[in-house]
C-alpha cells in the first residue's frame, strides 16, 4: 500500500556515549518515539566527526571508545512531530536537532 | 514493447576484462539496458578472439585471461536504440557496436510494463532534491539485497550519486526493532539511501521506487547545492 504525506524529518545529532535515565540517550529516543506511537526512527553511527564540545572522534578499528557521533531521524506528520519536540528539550543535554520539511510516501505491505 | 515487424539488432563487441566507473562494463551495460526498459538482451562470452589491438585472447590457460571477448546483444525499435546510443557508445569505450536490421516473427510475451525513458544527465546546481529511501537490509529485490538493487538502478538512471548507510538502531512500520549485531550474524540492519538530484530526476525515479520497494518510507526535502564536481574516470580498458 502507498500513502503520500506532507511531513517533517527531525536529525537528532549528538554522541554515542550521551545518557538518559542510565540507558544510551539514542535508544532512550527510539523508545519514547515508539511510545509516542511516531512512524519510525532509525539511529546512524558517524565514523568521524566533532560537534559544540570541539572534540574530533575518529572510529578507530579495535577501539573501545564509545563516544562515536549518533544521529537519529524521525520522519512523521508535524504534529506527531509536536508531540515528541518536548521530550527532547527534556532528554537531550548536549546536541542539536535539525528540522527540514520533506514528502513523503511511505510503503507498507500488509500483515 | 516490441511487435512483428522492422527492429534492430545491436551487437556490443567488448574485452571482459573492460570497466566503467569502476565495475565491469558488461554488467553496467545491462543494468543501463535493463533499467531503461529494454525489452531483453544476452550477454555472451567468448572462448577466443581478437580486437583491434590484434591480440588473440584465449581461454587456454585455465581461466587466468580476463581479456576473453563479450558480444551483448539486444533488439530494440529503432527509436529506442536512437535515445540509448549515445550512452552506450561512452560506455563500451574503445568496445565495437554494430547494428543490423532485422525482422521479428514474433515478439517475446511480456510479462511487465515498461518504464518511462528518463531524461540524460544533467549538471545540478542551486536547487535541488534530496531523497531518502529506508528500507530494511533483509529486503530483497528479485534476487539481490534491495539496497543494492536499489543502488543499481539509480546508476543506470544516472542520478547523481547515492549512499547506503546502516543504522544501529531502528524501527518502521512493523515497529519490529532492528538493531545491530556484533560480528554481522544478522543483516537485519535499518538502511538508508540517500541520493541528492534534480527534481525532475528524482521525479522520473519514483515510479521504479513504487516497483522495486514493497515496505519502507521515501522522503524528498529541498536542499541547496553548494559544490557537485567530480574527477574525470577513465572508460573502457583496464589495464593490468
Amino acid at each position: 500500500m502507498k500513502e503520500q504525506f506532507q511531513g517533517r524529518m527531525l536529525r537528532i545529532h549528538f554522541t554515542e556515549d550521551d545518557k538518559w535515565q542510565g540507558e544510551p540517550l539514542y535508544k532512550a529516543i527510539v523508545a519514547k518515539c515508539m511510545e509516542l506511537g511516531l512512524g519510525g526512527a532509525t539511529v546512524f553511527r558517524g565514523v568521524e566527526g566533532f560537534g559544540a564540545s570541539a572534540r574530533i572522534y575518529h572510529a578507530r578499528s579495535l577501539s573501545i571508545s564509545k563516544n562515536a557521533p549518533v544521529m537519529v531521524t524521525v520522519i512523521d506528520t508535524e504534529e506527531q512531530i509536536q508531540k515528541l519536540i518536548p521530550h527532547l528539550d527534556q532528554m537531550i543535554e548536549g546536541g542539536l536537532i535539525a528540522s527540514s520539511r520533506v514528502e513523503g510516501i511511505r510503503y507498507t505491505r500488509p500483515e | 514493447m516490441l511487435s512483428s515487424g522492422k527492429a534492430v539488432k545491436v551487437s556490443i563487441y567488448l574485452s571482459e576484462g573492460a570497466t566503467h566507473h569502476g565495475a565491469s562494463t558488461y554488467s553496467s551495460i545491462l543494468d543501463f539496458l535493463f533499467f531503461r526498459g529494454v525489452s531483453g538482451a544476452t550477454v555472451l562470452k567468448g572462448v577466443a578472439g581478437f580486437g583491434a589491438d590484434h591480440h588473440m585472447h584465449s581461454a587456454n590457460f585455465v581461466e587466468i585471461s580476463d581479456h576473453l571477448p563479450m558480444k551483448i546483444e539486444f533488439i530494440e525499435t529503432r527509436e529506442k536504440i536512437d535515445e540509448l546510443l549515445g550512452k552506450l557508445e561512452e560506455m563500451v569505450g574503445s568496445g565495437m557496436i554494430e547494428f543490423q536490421e532485422t525482422t521479428i516473427a514474433k515478439p517475446a510475451q511480456v510479462s511487465k510494463s515498461k518504464k518511462a525513458p528518463v531524461s540524460e544527465h544533467v549538471r545540478i546546481e542551486g536547487k535541488a532534491k534530496l531523497m531518502r529511501i529506508y528500507i530494511g537490509e533483509s529486503d530483497r529485490w528479485h534476487d539481490q539485497p534491495l539496497h543494492e538493487a536499489l543502488l543499481r538502478a539509480m546508476r543506470a538512471n544516472d542520478l547523481a550519486g547515492a549512499t547506503v548507510y546502516r543504522g544501529i538502531l531502528g524501527y518502521g512500520a512493523h515497529r519490529r526493532v532492528h538493531k545491530e549485531k556484533p560480528l554481522h550474524l544478522s543483516h537485519d540492519s535499518s538502511i538508508m539511501l540517500s541520493v541528492i538530484d534534480t527534481e525532475e530526476k528524482l521525479q522520473a525515479f519514483l515510479p521504479l521506487v513504487d516497483q522495486m520497494v514493497q515496505e519502507g518510507l521515501v522522503v524528498l526535502s529541498d536542499v541547496d547545492i553548494i559544490k557537485y564536481s567530480h574527477r574525470a574516470m577513465e572508460t573502457g580498458e583496464s589495464k593490468e
